[in-house]
């Protein structure tokens, strides 16, 4: 082997003569190896997606001329769209951040009405609201005003201890005020409000929008005023007006605006207000031209109705969404604290040496290990440790949040890790060099500067844990329960337990239509966590907050 | 709230169902005997599990019961009859207990032992069906001896069709049946094998019947059996087997010869409630629902695909609820 090293690879031959042709067949056919390989994987995702959404959505009994007007005025626009985008990256990424928005508000907003309305109940919430989360935000506000007041750290930390007391203590002595101002007035004074107020702040931190007493009037005035319209439209109550207001009108109206303040964003909302417009467009004109659209199964009727084995037309998951957002909602508290806390003492407070360093490696190991163990397993340990040892019971809320916690807790801790470990060590000496404690440091440096990749790892996790069948098969959740659940301690149903419910109903309007709507609901609730995810990484990686 | 509670109330388009429900409440309270409860004030939670067979009929009850008392939730979870009573009808977890067939005679110890004591109700009756696929043309007509061949602890992998009748195809058996915690397989082993828990291990076992149709359904060899329910909701799927105890006289799985006793594999099923539960007026009312409804040619025929009891038949299962909640309540 005399060839020179510096000679380039298209002149071998010429130096050599010797060694022969180098043959790229096998590169090449590598190369398109790789390349089928990774097209595998999306394509059948992609068949099994389009097969889904086709049943749910009943696109079978749509006529030709609607499908016309579909592709002309939804399909068209969407894909130049998304071609422009592919060279237009500011416009991707508004696209991306309105359409995480609106979904994440409205699953928010069913996440907040489960929580406070069904679960709670208005006197409930009131109750804390008036004793622990009022008053704590009050001292937060107060410290964030006043930067000498140092009592207010340990302020908020009393009420959140006292609060729950006195909370639970104000229960049942506050009916006069409940059933005085009634349950939407309570909804707008504590979460429409708060809101409209926040949504202010933030359009007068932002110098391009103007005055943010303007934004949060408006939002105040939709609250009150919207009700006219929420007593028109059927399954949405005044309450649940409120608390959509707050989560959905309040966060997508400030996205909207601030992208419409900036010229250079306008090109992304063409593709969103495309598809509002064409989508509207032909709702408009289907009738009146005669076109027969699809007969969706996965529809209002179907998210608000309780389920049924045997008439697929009433059928719904009301019942099952509730669950499964209370479990979800449980998981996120418990792995958040959880995680973040065992991710942080094993990055910034276990050493590397000396007892508690073999402890902390032993259990950075396991921790490792536990990624990779089945969910039925962690299924089984729910049902022999948590409902039958601890007693939380068979197949309750309780048992299931804290089975799925235990499932997705190892991920939580290994994403937190990285994303602690990935703040670089400079800004921690420079923090010590400054005289700051380590608790300030972790505080001040490595919460915040580690916070977006937390999120996103608890998000993506969060995201499987929704979608988990199997501990739910184990620790007894019933396959078919019409109610929501009223408590920790009461039994519920859940979405994919719902869906595996259906997959064995003889029916076949159940296991193709049915079925394929509560897919299609599980499916938008992951790609809705998922986006919001990406959402806060690109954001955070970029540097603007 | 009450405005939420309005709405979802006429979201459930049941104005035609609450009036029936209304007659229904009237007709609870005469002769459900339990003077002063009437129909409305009712709360809390029952739990039932247990066999797969019986549970699209219990979750049938239950919608209706839950319609009628708002404030009382049900879960309905299908475990198999015998995975019922071992994991969570003896251990005291669920309130009542589904079984296609009668509780046996350890598992009564084993819930007594715990201080369960089930009270046997009969809901309705089954008639076991043996499919066939669509395709296949010969084995249309079986004698219990022929099954028990299919399905005998001898039959292995290598049994062909040609093993069973040498005029059939020469292809192998393949074989879709219940799991072991599942009432039906206890049953039909007991009367087709001879003998309780004999079956042959070369068999794809599942509690998921729409699992044992899409076995068959996908093999123009293949054979299963299961409820009469899922048959009766999905029979283009597959063929249903006639059968014959003695070879004399055969007959398809229907509901007429499952009432009148010609079908061989026809069989009661059961639901199971906890005696000393029976104090909860929630669940001696469901279970009187639930005796009552068992006649109903609408629910049990109709809508689920099983065989109604008669009047009398219910009326007697009426007397022993009703024995069992005074002598609960007295004990």
């Amino acid at each position: 082997m005399t060839t020179d090293t510096n000679t380039d690879t298209d002149t071998v031959e010429s130096v050599d003569p010797g060694l022969g042709r180098v043959s790229r067949l096998r590169g090449a056919v590598f190369r398109y190896v790789t390349f089928v390989a990774s097209l595998v994987g999306v394509a059948s995702l992609g068949v099994l997606l389009a097969y889904v959404f086709w049943d749910a959505l009943g696109m079978d009994s749509a006529q030709p001329g609607w499908y016309a007007g579909f592709f002309l005025l939804v399909v068209a626009p969407f894909v130049g769209f998304v071609l422009r985008a592919r060279t237009d990256a500011v416009a991707g990424e508004v696209a991306l951040e309105l359409f995480a928005t609106v979904a994440g508000g409205i699953q928010g907003g069913f996440a907040l009405v489960v929580v406070l309305d069904v679960i709670a109940g208005v006197d409930v919430w009131l109750s804390y609201f008036l004793t622990t989360i009022g008053p704590a935000v009050a001292v937060y506000l107060y410290g964030r005003l006043n930067r000498a007041a140092s009592w207010t750290g340990l302020g908020i930390l009393a009420t959140g201890l006292l609060g729950p007391v006195a909370g639970t203590l104000l229960i049942g002595r506050i009916d006069v005020v409940v059933s005085g101002v009634g349950a939407p007035g309570i909804y707008l004074l504590t979460v429409t409000l708060p809101a409209a107020l926040g949504v202010g702040l933030l359009v007068d931190r932002n110098e391009d929008l103007g005055d943010g007493r303007w934004a949060t009037l408006a939002l105040f005035a939709l609250g009150v005023a919207g009700v006219l319209a929420a007593d028109a439209v059927p399954g949405v109550s005044r309450s649940v007006w409120q608390l959509f207001v707050a989560s959905f009108a309040a966060p997508t109206g400030y996205v909207v605006a601030r992208n419409l303040a900036d010229q250079e964003r306008w090109s992304g909302l063409a593709g969103p207000g495309a598809l509002v417009v064409g989508a509207g467009v032909l709702l408009l004109v289907d009738g009146p031209l005669g076109l027969v659209g699809p007969s969706p199964w996965f529809d209002w009727q179907f998210l608000t109705s309780p389920p049924s084995l045997t008439d697929p037309s009433t059928a719904g998951v009301y019942a099952p969404i509730v669950g499964s957002v209370f479990v979800i909602v449980l998981v996120a508290v418990f792995t958040l604290f959880l995680g973040v806390g065992a991710a942080l003492y094993l990055e910034e407070y276990a050493g590397s040496s000396g007892l508690r360093g073999a402890v902390a490696r032993l259990v950075r190991i396991n921790i490792s290990n536990l990624a990779g163990v089945p969910s039925v397993v962690y299924g089984l340990l729910g049902l022999a440790v948590f409902a039958r040892l601890i007693g939380t019971g068979i197949g309750t809320v309780l048992t299931a949040a804290l089975t799925l916690s235990l499932l997705i807790l190892p991920i939580v801790i290994i994403s937190a890790r990285e994303a602690i470990a990935a703040v670089p060590d400079s800004q921690r000496r420079a923090s010590y060099g400054m005289g700051a404690t380590r608790w300030q440091t972790v505080r001040n440096v490595v919460l915040p500067r580690s916070l977006p990749g937390i999120m996103t790892g608890t998000i993506l996790a969060l995201g499987r844990a929704i979608g988990e069948t199997a501990p739910l098969l184990m620790i007894g959740v019933p396959a078919f329960r019409r109610d929501e659940p009223t408590g920790l301690f009461t039994r519920t149903g859940a979405l994919p337990r719902q869906v595996f419910t259906w997959a064995d109903n003889p029916n076949p309007e159940f296991q193709y239509g049915v079925l394929a709507a509560g897919v299609v609901t599980l499916l938008v609730v992951l790609l809705t966590m998922n986006s919001i995810a990406i959402l806060i990484r690109n954001k955070y990686e970029r540097g603007d907050v | 709230m009450s405005d939420d509670i309005s709405s979802r109330v006429s979201r459930r388009k049941f104005i035609a169902a609450a009036g029936a429900g209304g007659v229904l409440a009237l007709a609870g309270c005469t002769d459900g005997g339990d003077g002063g409860d009437g129909g409305g004030n009712l709360s809390g939670e029952i739990f039932v599990t247990g066999s797969s067979t019986v549970f699209p009929l219990a979750v049938e009850v239950a919608d209706r019961f839950e319609r009628m008392h708002e404030d009382v939730s049900t879960s309905v979870e299908r475990t198999g009859s015998g995975g019922g009573f071992e994991n969570f009808f003896c251990p005291g977890d669920s309130d009542i207990n589904n079984a296609s067939r009668p509780i046996k005679d350890s598992e009564l110890e084993n819930c007594r032992s715990s201080g369960v004591e089930p009270v046997e109700l009969k809901v309705a009756t089954d008639a076991l069906t043996v499919i066939v696929n669509n395709e296949n043309d010969f084995a249309t007509e079986l004698t219990f001896d022929q099954l028990a061949q299919i399905w005998g602890p001898d039959a292995g992998a290598d049994q062909t069709w040609a093993d069973i009748d040498p005029d059939w195809p020469d292809e192998e058996v393949n074989r879709f049946g219940a799991a072991t915690t599942s009432g039906t397989f206890d049953f039909f082993t007991e009367t087709v094998n001879g003998e309780e828990g004999v079956h042959t291990q070369d068999y794809s076992p599942t509690e998921q019947d729409r699992n044992i149709v899409q076995g068959v359904q996908g093999d123009p060899y293949g054979i299963g059996y299961f409820g009469f329910s899922y048959y009766f909701n999905n029979q283009d799927a597959a063929t249903a087997v006639a059968v014959s105890e003695t070879g004399d006289e055969f007959f398809l799985p229907s509901l007429e010869n499952a009432a009148s006793d010609d079908y061989p594999l026809a069989r009661p099923l059961f639901t199971y409630p906890d005696r000393n539960r029976l104090t909860e007026d929630r669940i001696a009312e469901f279970c009187r629902f639930f005796v009552e409804k068992s006649t109903s040619k609408e629910i049990v025929a109709d809508t689920v695909g099983y065989v109604p009891n008669t009047d009398s038949k219910a009326s007697e299962v009426m007397e022993t609820l009703e024995s069992a909640v005074d002598e609960a309540n007295s004990g």
